[in-house]
């Protein structure tokens, strides 16, 4: 019954488009391209296994009101980042509205995970297995420390405490990330 | 030859019973008896409601119903929510309400939503209607603090006026001061969507002096010191919205605070709660057990405490919340919360690319299982199953309202990695009075056809990344009896559904499509062929009929009307009725 009334509509559909063989493949190349961002997420994401790039935003989606969004983001100045640490078993959360520099961050990472060897990785930087890197607005990987603090604070999305050998691998110089902003912290 | 006897009730009569009719529905049936019904109930008409601006002109509404006391009025589409409809799209409120002040002068109360409202509205407003008494603005732009002042200044007789999530360019905190000092009538104020800190002082003698003030919902700029103030002055509230929850740990501020909400003996609805600083929640434990609506979804509480206030609030009959309250939160609301009947749970964190928090399919089907009254249901999640929506569904057979909203677009199963079909399709399948239904996850066309199959009572119906061909659009506009609303975004449909269902949509209230398939040739034929739709492509890009016929169409809108065309279309709106090539853009 149903596909019946579609039949007939088809139908009619040919007398009101011609080229039905043109649709038809007008149709599959469009169907193709009304995914293609999300194929693009999809295939971006599976192929960089090791840092996962940021995915752009479908516009709309989830489905959380402006409102909400607005509302829910300003919390209070509260800049909370996510934390990850190779070789941690979880990821934490920091705030770094409540941190007046780099000095404070290092404390703060240290108070975190300092069962995993981030004092090591803090104090002796050179020699440490941890270089401590942040992805920032534009969905690049940076090395902590070489802009000023309130740059950095505006444009940390989340923190990685990365392995050394990790990190050679990227082309990162991870030489004096936060050695000196421990020192001066520790005098 | 024996005398005509008349057998009608008097007008009098027919008019006093109509009076008991509220449904609007039924009113609508009523009218359609007769023509003497038809007349009587448009003059006892009191209370109109527009579920789209656009679907019929103020004129209309005012020649039909001349006494009416109380409007509602909706504008733009839902979407609009979620920042797919354009700025400037329309929704403006003024024709409606300069019609009105013409027209209605004892009209009461206003009520919008998605609509674009002035400032020169809200004092036309203030200045028009004699009684004017309850003002609901919700989801609402375009006005500023000064339209506030105008209807603080000049409605006597205000009993309710409710900003809710509304964007107000909040130019001054003195607006409260222009309620005059002999003004005691409020029963509702509602400021929690403005940003900037409003004058205390003035706040706190309003709510002091109004005797019947049963709920007031403050913003998020009013300070947790000051709240115990408000609450001693207005102890008879029934529902209250705190401003921010935290400041510096005072022992005197938390034995205020403490004080003042054990004198509230009414409460029974609970919000606000921004920045929570936790130490301060047991000020408010002495009054949860009588709540029955608490929404903490923007509280940013983590899952222990958040649970510990919860689990206090055994009489909870609408609960909305951040996914903090996590599966465990679930599990206790779960065994506390009998009275339950609508759940909504919000993601802290929608734009993270991984979890924050434990909160999955488990949680939601413990709460059906535990929550024999629940009807109404708003879930964001990160993951789910077949089998848990179907234990859901025959768990929870009365829901009537299913939305459901997994973050990641197109995600499958996570145990099966199976399409969410049958899981959505025990949900349609058992729920046999589900109104209102969100789809989201990996679906096929399967899923469209158990809801053609089964949703006969489905009128609102929400779509994204969803099914494979105009086959599964088929079922929904075939099957679906009852479907008032259906918004679709990002799905492979096109032409052979909506020109084979082209009746259908006449039936129904509204249709958005967007990054679809529809051709901009399908949507010319359907202007053609249903003038009583508006059909409206959204186009940013220039005019559609620069390009091909056959190629899709970016956003379409189509709704009924009996007023025909828009008066005040953007330059990017193209309706298919019309000849482009006269259009000047």
């Amino acid at each position: 019954m149903a596909k019946e009334g579609l039949g007939l509509e088809i139908t009619e559909l040919r007398l009101g488009l011609p080229d039905a063989e043109h649709v038809t493949v007008v149709n599959k190349n469009e169907k193709k391209r009304a995914f293609s961002q999300i194929d693009d997420e999809n295939s971006s994401s599976g192929g960089d296994r090791k840092i996962k790039t940021n995915k752009s935003q479908v516009v709309g989606w989830p489905p959380v009101c402006s409102y909400r969004k607005k509302n829910s983001m300003n919390e209070g100045s509260k800049m909370y980042v996510k934390v990850s640490m190779d070789g941690a078993p979880f990821l934490r959360k920091i705030d770094l509205g409540l941190h007046k520099g780099y000095s404070d961050l290092a404390l703060a990472l240290d108070k975190l995970f300092g069962s995993y060897g981030m004092v090591e990785a803090l104090k002796n930087a050179d020699n440490s297995e941890h270089v401590p890197i942040y992805e920032d607005k534009d969905g690049d990987w940076m090395l902590v420390g070489d802009v000023p603090w309130e740059m950095f604070m505006e444009s940390c999305k989340r923190l990685r405490i990365m392995k050394r050998s990790d990190a050679k691998g990227f082309g990162l110089q991870p030489k004096g990330s936060l050695k000196g902003f421990i020192e001066s912290a520790a005098k | 030859m024996r005398p005509r006897v008349n057998y009608s009730f008097p007008e009098e009569v027919l008019e006093h019973v109509f009076s008991f009719i509220e449904c609007d529905k039924d009113r609508g049936s009523i009218s359609l008896v007769c023509k003497s019904w038809y007349e009587i109930e448009r003059w006892c008409r009191r209370r109109v409601f527009v579920g789209n601006c656009y679907a019929v002109s103020p004129a209309t509404v005012v020649n039909r119903f001349p006494k009416v006391r109380s409007i509602a009025i909706k504008g733009k589409p839902h979407f609009a929510d979620f920042n797919l409809v354009p700025e400037g799209w329309g929704a403006y409120v003024g024709p409606w309400i300069k019609a009105m002040a013409a027209a209605y002068p004892w009209l009461q109360e206003i009520r919008l939503k998605r609509m674009v409202i002035s400032d020169e509205c809200l004092e036309l407003i203030a200045k028009s209607f004699k009684n004017f008494q309850v003002l609901v603005l919700t989801s609402c732009e375009g006005f500023t603090t000064d339209g506030l002042a105008a209807i603080a200044a000049n409605c006597r007789n205000l009993r309710e006026l409710e900003l809710r999530e509304s964007e107000v360019d909040d130019i001054c905190g003195h607006w409260l001061s222009h309620f005059p000092d002999s003004y005691t009538s409020l029963v509702s104020l509602n400021i929690s969507c403005l940003g900037n800190e409003v004058n205390l002082s003035a706040l706190e003698r309003l709510v002091s002096r109004c005797p019947n003030l049963q709920t007031l919902r403050l913003n998020r700029a009013v300070p947790l010191d000051r709240l115990a103030n408000l609450l001693r002055g207005a102890p008879q509230l029934v529902e209250l919205g705190t401003g921010t929850y935290t400041t510096e740990m005072r022992p005197e501020v938390f034995t205020n605070l403490a004080e003042a909400f054990s004198g509230c003996k009414q409460l029974k609805g609970l919000s606000g709660f921004w920045d929570v600083l936790p130490s301060y929640l047991p000020a408010v434990y002495p009054i949860c057990s009588n709540l029955t609506s608490l929404n903490l979804s923007y509280a940013t509480i983590q899952s222990p405490d958040l649970i510990k206030l919860v689990g206090q609030c055994e009489s909870l009959q609408r609960l909305w919340v951040l996914d903090y309250i996590e599966d465990a939160g679930l599990e206790v609301i779960a065994a506390s919360c009998k009275d339950l009947r609508e759940l909504r749970v919000f993601p802290s964190d929608p734009f993270g690319l991984e979890p924050n928090v434990a909160l999955t399919e488990q949680g939601l089907v413990s709460v059906s299982e535990g929550c024999t009254k629940l009807q109404s249901v708003l879930y964001f999640c990160r993951q789910m199953t077949n089998s848990a929506l179907d234990t859901i569904a025959r768990n929870r057979p009365n829901m009537t309202r299913f939305r459901l909203c997994i973050i990641e677009p197109q995600a499958p199963d996570h145990l099966t990695h199976q399409p969410l079909d049958a899981g959505f399709g025990a949900i349609v399948e058992h729920c046999k009075d589900l109104q209102r239904l969100s789809l989201s996850g990996l679906l096929t066309d399967r899923v469209f056809e158990y809801i053609g199959t089964y949703g006969k009572k489905l009128e609102m119906l929400s779509v994204a990344f969803a099914g494979d061909s105009d086959l599964g659009l088929h079922h929904v506009l075939s099957g679906c009896d009852n479907l008032r609303k259906l918004e679709i975004r990002d799905c492979p449909f096109g032409d052979k559904a909506l020109l084979a269902n082209a009746a259908k949509l006449e039936t129904m209230r509204s249709l958005w499509m967007s990054s679809c398939l529809v051709s901009y040739g399908a949507c010319k034929l359907l202007g053609q062929k249903l003038p009583r739709l508006n059909v409206e492509v959204i186009d940013e890009r220039g005019p559609p009929d620069s390009r091909p016929e056959s190629s899709p169409v970016e956003k379409l809108y189509m709704y009924r009307t009996v007023s025909g065309p828009r008066l005040d279309m953007p330059g990017y709106v193209w309706r298919m009725q019309d000849d482009s090539a006269l259009r000047i853009s």
